[in-house]
């Protein structure tokens, strides 16, 4: 077993899935530990993956990939070669996505203990690992936009499992439209590359990119597009309409699609395909742009929600605006590490939701909630520590991701970047404080609730435990010693890198303003919120209500998305439908069909039955055509 | 001394008035009579053609022997119809044989 | 300069008789004038020599043919009076604009043709001889098979004109 197997990753839980949708609903259970050992079977093989690259990897020799192609068909001169593509991203991809699966199917067990559909639930959790898998092993670009369709049906299917609500299945429409748009993008991206470059595969594509091969407004407008579809994924402003609503669906989807692995798609898309957005460098003050706005609008919707799952949805869209910042800034090392640490404290933080929501029956709103951590001390722990590692406090795994992504942003674009990422790292650590305070401290805002709290069960506690401690810990592997203690060729920048790994020294100036940041965005929280002076963020909201109404209404992007609709699109389809009925329809298809007829119609009365009629007419034809035959003959 | 000309014409003009008697009378068996001016009008037509033109063969003649005679067959099957005809509907008048209309 | 004279007499009669045929106003007189034209043509058959044509002509047309329109006729109540009917039909002016346009036609045709040059003035004559030799030599098969027709046409006739039990 070497990483030339490493497709079996991917096809383990796609067997499942197969197994589970057939036999399921028949299996004891509805087969919940069939599908976490599929996903356990695969992080298992990811570790053998690991060896045998680790074993290959010679950065001299210039190996640092393994490749295996199958050729799938040929259709004239049209090739189309399927293949798997594991380097140093990959492998970090293979590792998040198959440790919290696992860590997502465990806690699902406790978590959908008595939902309908029980065994539906984990057969998609295995069709949505398998797509996954495929997305970030493959070597071109058709297969990738394949499993990038596929983790986008799982996740409608995921959104709207409890599609007796209607709002549930409201939400997982508007996610599956609104990355349809983006999807438009990709795809004519993808068509573009293919049409200059001949070929879908990606290296291929790089290598001709980087080569000077493609024509360089060609190559930025075809970069854009694909962004475009990124930006869809990865929910981007205009693009992140789709995550908040996206929360209707199980938390545990939620902590492993919409946090932790499908979101970061688009994320591992621009990082795979940033040597070629390099040489068209145009598209990198757009990436960046679009990663601060993101940041920005996202963390000032997140200071006013109520909902514990909608906080953390816009924070996902603030940190994958982060990891954009990143990218935008040239710096792979930074954005796939910083994707690493919050896939595990995101995800943390989703699953410790998910214990509260099930402790307290079904409870959302901050309003119900407060000092749940005497009642739940493991979530409660494990939430601090993962609310610690998103607003950036070393030495947790946020903090040095965080700081890698401030120094990139720094070296390219200068101050006015660095500016306005800090004060979007505020705003985080902000929010997140105030989420912790209201829900686990202080005194509870609703007894009835408070009283029938209790802590999770241990399917719950235990994966939650497992990220804390990853939360903690994997941070640290952005130093070199750490990487080669445990067989790495080096610190996490040594490993994952644009151009060359570069080994990474603190910078003592850069770390210490992201503490001051964290602490301050800390600080500011717990001031307003402990301690029961929540007067000042009332007096606050009262004293612009308009900007607080522009808050609470997420900026009436929805609003503006839903008047576009109605007006352009509605109306625009009126018109078609208009034309189809009457036009098509009423005069193409009925119209002929009514001439013929009144033709005939009008027709008939030359069949009048009397010969002498019928006589006459074959006498006039013959005398016409001997005039016509004598003019002819002149 | 008679040129050809002349009897092509003549037959020409007892066809055309047999055309019109064919279109213009109502009686059956004056359809009938009408036919048979035509045919005689051929025979004319074909005999000259014989006479003039191909002495040796004179297919022409032959052809007109034949188109007596098989005129006189057609002319008894007419009548025979016709007589049918007015047994069933009481008139012998083509333009009232409309049955088969629109 | 005689034969001349007296076509053209037999012509004109030939016509007059012909026209006398499709606008008369009794069906009688009608049948009475194509007796009168056929024998006319039959005259023109003996001026382009098939004397046996000519009298096939009278034989056939005049006895057998007209014999039969004047029994149909009987037969049809349509010769005797106290019945006045109409016998030109609706299309008339029609039909008098076709008959006239193909007369023109066909005459102007016969007389603007190029026929080939050397055209004999008359007819020339044909022998009996040549017309046995036809119909019993070349088209002994068509005589036959005519001869067959003949039979079947008068079964049909018998069949068809056959007056059934109580009718």
């Amino acid at each position: 077993m070497g990483a030339e197997q490493a497709w079996l990753l991917a096809a383990v839980p796609a067997g499942m899935f197969i197994v589970l949708a057939l036999l399921g609903r028949y299996l004891p259970r509805g087969g919940d530990y069939l599908g976490v050992l599929a996903i356990g079977t695969s992080f298992v093989l990811f570790f053998f993956v690991l060896a045998d690259y680790l074993d290959f990897y010679d950065l001299e020799a210039g190996q640092t990939a393994i490749t295996r192609v199958i050729n799938w068909s040929q259709v004239g001169s049209f090739d189309i070669d399927f293949g798997i593509y594991v380097d140093q991203i990959t492998i970090v991809m293979l590792a998040v996505v198959t440790t919290v699966a696992l860590m997502v199917n465990i806690f699902s067990i406790g978590y959908m203990k008595d939902e309908p559909r029980y065994w539906w639930f984990f057969a998609l959790l295995q069709l949505f690992a398998a797509s996954m898998l495929t997305l970030v092993m493959s070597d071109n670009l058709l297969l990738l936009l394949i499993s990038w369709e596929l983790v986008g049906v799982c996740s409608f299917l995921l959104i709207g499992f409890y599609w007796e609500k209607r709002s549930a299945t409201e939400a997982a429409k508007k996610a599956f439209v609104t990355t349809r748009v983006g999807d438009v993008g990709l795809m004519t991206g993808i068509i573009l590359l293919y049409r200059e470059a001949g070929t879908f595969n990606i290296q291929h594509i790089l290598e001709m990119a980087e080569a000077g091969e493609f024509n360089e407004t060609y190559l930025f407008v075809a970069l854009s597009f694909i962004f475009m579809g990124a930006m869809g994924k990865s929910a981007q402003v205009p693009f992140h309409v789709w995550l908040p609503d996206a929360m209707e669906g199980p938390t545990p989807v939620s902590a492993l699609i919409h946090a932790a692995t499908m979101v970061v798609a688009g994320v591992y898309l621009v990082a795979r395909l940033l040597p070629a957005y390099e040489v068209a460098d145009n598209t990198l003050i757009i990436i960046t742009i679009v990663g601060l706005t993101t940041a920005l609008l996202s963390g000032f919707i997140a200071i006013v929600q109520t909902d514990i799952k909608k906080v953390l949805a816009y924070s996902t869209v603030g940190q994958l605006g982060f990891m954009f910042v990143a990218l935008g800034s040239g710096n792979t090392t930074a954005a796939m590490f910083h994707l690493m640490t919050h896939a595990f404290f995101k995800a943390l933080l989703f699953l410790g939701s998910g214990s509260v929501i099930h402790a307290t029956h079904h409870h959302q709103e901050m309003t119900d909630m407060g000092g749940l951590w005497r009642k739940m001390p493991i979530t409660g722990t494990t939430f601090f520590i993962g609310s610690l590692a998103l607003a950036g406090l070393p030495p947790l795994a946020g903090f040095w991701s965080k700081d890698e992504i401030l120094h990139a942003a720094d070296e390219h674009w200068g101050l006015w970047a660095l500016s306005l990422l800090s004060f979007a790292a505020i705003v985080t650590a902000f929010y997140t404080t105030r989420l912790f305070i209201r829900t686990f401290m202080g005194k509870p805002n609703n007894p009835e609730i408070y009283e029938h709290t209790h802590e999770s069960n241990g399917f719950m506690t235990i994966p939650l435990v497992v990220l804390a401690v990853l939360a903690v810990t994997s941070g640290f592997v952005i130093f070199r010693e750490v990487g080669e203690a445990i067989g790495f060729p080096g610190g996490f920048s040594e490993f994952v890198f644009l151009h060359e790994p570069h080994h990474y020294e603190i910078d003592w100036t850069l770390a210490a303003t992201s503490f001051v940041l964290s602490f301050v965005g800390i600080y500011l929280g717990a001031y307003i919120y402990w301690g029961g002076r929540l007067t000042l963020s009332t007096r606050a909201a009262e004293f612009q209500p308009r900007i607080y109404e522009m808050l609470r209404s997420k900026f009436y992007f929805d609003e503006l998305y839903q008047w576009a609709i109605n007006n352009v699109v509605l109306g625009f389809s009126f018109v078609t439908s208009w034309f189809d009925r009457y036009v098509v329809n009423d005069t193409g298809v009925d119209g002929s069909a009514q001439i013929t007829g009144y033709t005939g119609s009008v027709l008939k009365y030359i069949q009048t039955g009397r010969v002498p009629n019928y006589a006459m007419a074959i006498a006039l034809g013959v005398v016409l055509l001997a005039v016509a035959g004598l003019a002819v003959r002149g | 001394m008679v040129p050809m000309e002349n009897y092509l014409a003549l037959s020409g003009i007892l066809f055309a008035l047999g055309v019109y008697g064919v279109l213009a009378r109502r009686n059956a068996i004056l359809v009938l009579m009408s036919v048979e001016l035509m045919l005689n009008a051929v025979s004319l037509n074909f005999v000259t053609f014989a006479a003039y033109l191909d002495p040796d063969r004179i297919l022409g003649a032959i052809f007109a022997v034949f188109v007596i005679t098989v005129a006189a067959a057609e002319v008894g099957l007419a009548l025979a119809i016709v007589i049918r005809l007015y047994r069933v509907r009481q008139t012998a008048n083509v333009d009232e044989a409309d049955i088969l209309k629109w | 300069m005689a034969t001349e004279v007296l076509w053209w007499i037999f012509a004109v009669a030939v016509v007059a008789t012909s026209a006398g045929v499709v606008f008369s106003g009794s069906v009688i007189h009608s049948a009475i004038f194509l007796i009168l034209s056929l024998a006319g043509v039959g005259v023109m058959y003996v001026f382009l020599t098939v004397e046996f044509l000519a009298l096939v002509q009278f034989l056939i047309y005049g006895g057998a043919v007209t014999v039969l329109i004047l029994l149909a006729l009987m037969l049809t109540r349509l010769g005797s009076p106290g019945r006045p009917e109409r016998l030109t039909s609706g299309q008339a002016p029609f039909a008098f604009l076709v008959g006239g346009g193909l007369a023109a036609i066909l005459v102007g045709v016969a007389f603007a043709t190029d026929w080939r040059e050397n055209i004999p003035d008359s007819p020339i004559n044909m022998p009996l001889q040549l017309i046995s030799e036809r119909l019993f030599e070349d088209f002994s098969v068509a005589f036959l098979l005519a001869a067959a027709l003949l039979l079947v046409a008068m079964v049909g006739a018998i069949i068809l004109a056959r007056q059934e039990e109580g009718e």
